[in-house]
């Protein structure tokens, strides 16, 4: 039983951690970006603050890149508010549940640039 | 209930896995790397925002770290003289001829020079612990000597400010404070056993010290006593020198991590703002307000500091910018930001804090090492107000751990939103320098500057600079300036 539950998790694991192709989705590589939906734009402005020097701009550095993994939203919360690993935890007072729910919605807009 | 069990399962495995998956994965820094034989070029591999072009304006350059253009409009290259690795050559200005053929105009001692302006016919240039004034006939005179540019970072800049003064960056000694190891590693702890910080205002000490090796072990000319196995240190005093909670050092100017001023004429330095780490690039926007890029923390040294970007900064006169405790407005101790993987919680060094300091205009990638920057002023270039920022790229392992390399590349920022946009990548699956990718594209970008007509930017590519674990390589002769336009404009 234990392993039934654990399979499904590890699969998601593994999905978490692997590389979706490259995670390059910068405006040289991926060509020109408009971002007209103010949330995204937000997240973007949030992301910029909190989030793209350990992943620039969603690439890897000095941790892996994102914009190339199929996340699902309560596993990048749930990390943001967490801080798995040799990530920082970002509280409410950091990050607000709204600016979290527009990074979000910024990371699938970059996904979606691949 | 059973979906709630599996999701709870999921997160403890994930956090059980991930948590330790940053120490597994191999380091991967652009510095990482082997290089011999010719450096390549080719525009091709240079990936540029659409609508733009760059094409190769010279190269065999040696350690280039800045550019400056004289009353004619025509380009001037520096070469520092020094560079990382401890490699030392002739610090050298030199004028760039149509054609991509150099003259020397002036050629120094005591590199390195690390940045070059030019105003009211003559070139101001950093230097190792002065500000030099090149006429253009080449001669060399003094404008202000005696800068404490002994330690890691060294005397940045300058850039001629709206009031006619010469504004200027002065490095830290230290990665986060206190002397260590790494110094010596680095090389000038050999040659200045004694230098340490220095405040620019009084501060008070929360007596934090640090126990190392003692890196002098055995050395005929070791400058501790009795020759110790390991040694402990505090912060702002000379390695080896222990300090005590509510001891308290006094200020002066010029001190180290500070942005400060004299006039082209001579005379005794003013302080403009301090803590900072290594303020590398400066330069005034068109409103007449002062930006800076200042280079964030190492993971190295006694007090070793993880996961911090270099940062941009406007200028409030006066005002405290954190280091050595604070990165981006928030103590480094704060929800364990900068605490080490293993690694004890970050402390405070000082007791007392000048101040809160101010946010960042705009942060970049952890280890890109952002210098040198400029603003697009003609709406022909484009992105009129946008800084271009160079970005030399890590120094991995020597500097801490990346899973991929950060940084050799151009972006620009968008300062009322600290939006920024890679402006001028390499191709490839990882964003990384033209040798770790075995191609002919941009190596580490240090500096960008246009021209008179702000129609071109000109990029100062350093060169090919490799690292491992005992130390920095830099290979003389593959510096390199490169020049974007707008498509269909290059001359």
């Amino acid at each position: 039983m234990k392993c039934i539950t654990a399979l499904p998790a590890l699969a998601l694991a593994l999905l978490a951690l692997s590389a979706c192709g490259s995670a390059r989705r910068s405006v040289p590589v991926a060509g020109p970006m408009a971002i007209a939906d103010p949330q995204v734009a937000l997240g973007e402005r949030v992301f910029m603050r909190e989030c793209s020097v350990c992943h620039p701009r969603g690439e890897a550095g000095l941790a892996p890149g994102i914009n190339n993994k199929p996340l699902p939203e309560f596993l990048i919360k749930f990390q943001v508010r967490n801080g798995l690993g040799a990530m920082l935890s970002f509280s409410e007072e950091h990050v607000s549940p709204e600016e979290l729910d527009a990074i979000v919605e910024y990371l699938e807009h970059m996904r979606g640039r691949g | 209930m059973k979906a709630g069990i599996s999701r709870l399962a999921l997160l403890a495995l994930l956090a059980g896995g991930l948590s330790g998956c940053f120490a597994m994965l191999p380091t991967q820094g652009g510095a990482y790397t082997e290089f011999s034989g010719e450096r390549r070029f080719n525009t091709a591999d240079v990936l540029l925002e659409p609508g733009y072009e760059i094409e190769l304006v010279t190269s065999g350059l040696t350690f280039p770290t800045g550019i400056a253009f004289d009353a004619s409009g025509r380009p001037y290259v520096l070469e520092a003289g020094y560079s990382y690795g401890e490699v030392f050559t002739t610090p050298r200005l030199l004028r760039l001829e149509p054609g991509g053929a150099t003259t020397v105009v002036a050629s120094g001692e005591g590199g390195p020079w690390t940045g070059v302006v030019f105003d009211d016919g003559a070139f101001y240039v950093a230097s190792f612990g002065a500000i030099l004034r090149v006429d253009l006939n080449g001669s060399i005179s003094t404008v202000l000597e005696g800068l404490p540019s002994e330690g890691d970072h060294h005397t940045n800049g300058p850039a001629i400010g709206p009031d006619g003064w010469l504004y200027f960056g002065q490095g830290t000694a230290t990665n986060s404070g206190v002397v260590g190891p790494d110094n010596y590693e680095f090389g000038w702890l050999k040659r200045a056993p004694r230098h340490h910080d220095i405040p620019c205002e009084e501060i008070v000490l929360a007596g934090e010290n640090f126990t190392s090796d003692n890196p002098f072990r055995g050395a005929p000319d070791s400058p501790l006593p009795g020759d110790p196995e390991q040694v402990t240190t505090g912060a702002y005093v000379p390695f080896g020198t222990v300090t005590t909670p509510g001891q308290v050092v006094g200020g002066q100017v010029p001190c180290t991590g500070a942005i400060m001023r004299v006039r082209p004429s001579g005379g005794p330095p003013e302080l403009v703002a301090w803590g900072f780490r290594n303020p590398f690039g400066l330069a005034f926007s068109s409103d007449g307000r002062l930006y800076v890029t200042d280079n964030g923390f190492d993971e190295r040294g006694s007090r070793p500091v993880f996961g911090t970007g270099d940062l941009m900064y406007v200028i409030e006169p006066g005002r405290w910018y954190g280091w050595p405790d604070f990165y981006a407005g928030h103590l480094l101790d704060e929800e364990n930001r900068g605490k080490s993987h293993p690694g004890p919680p970050m402390r405070p060094l000082l007791a007392r804090h000048p101040s809160q300091p101010p946010e960042p205009v705009a942060a970049f990638g952890v280890h890109a090492s952002a210098d040198g920057f400029d603003f697009s002023r003609n709406p022909a270039f484009g992105n009129v107000g946008q800084a271009f920022v160079a970005q030399l790229g890590d120094m991995v392992p020597g500097v801490g751990k990346t899973l991929a390399p950060v940084g050799f590349k151009v972006v620009k920022v968008d300062v009322a939103t600290g939006v920024v946009h890679d402006f001028a990548v390499n191709r490839g699956e990882l964003q990384g320098p033209a040798s770790w990718g075995n191609h002919g594209g941009l190596e580490r970008p240090v500096a960008v500057r246009f021209d008179p007509a702000g129609t071109a930017l000109y990029v100062v590519d350093f060169g090919v600079l490799t690292s491992d674990e005992r130390g920095n390589y830099p290979r003389p002769g593959t510096g390199a300036v490169w020049r974007i336009t707008r498509t269909g404009t290059a001359r």
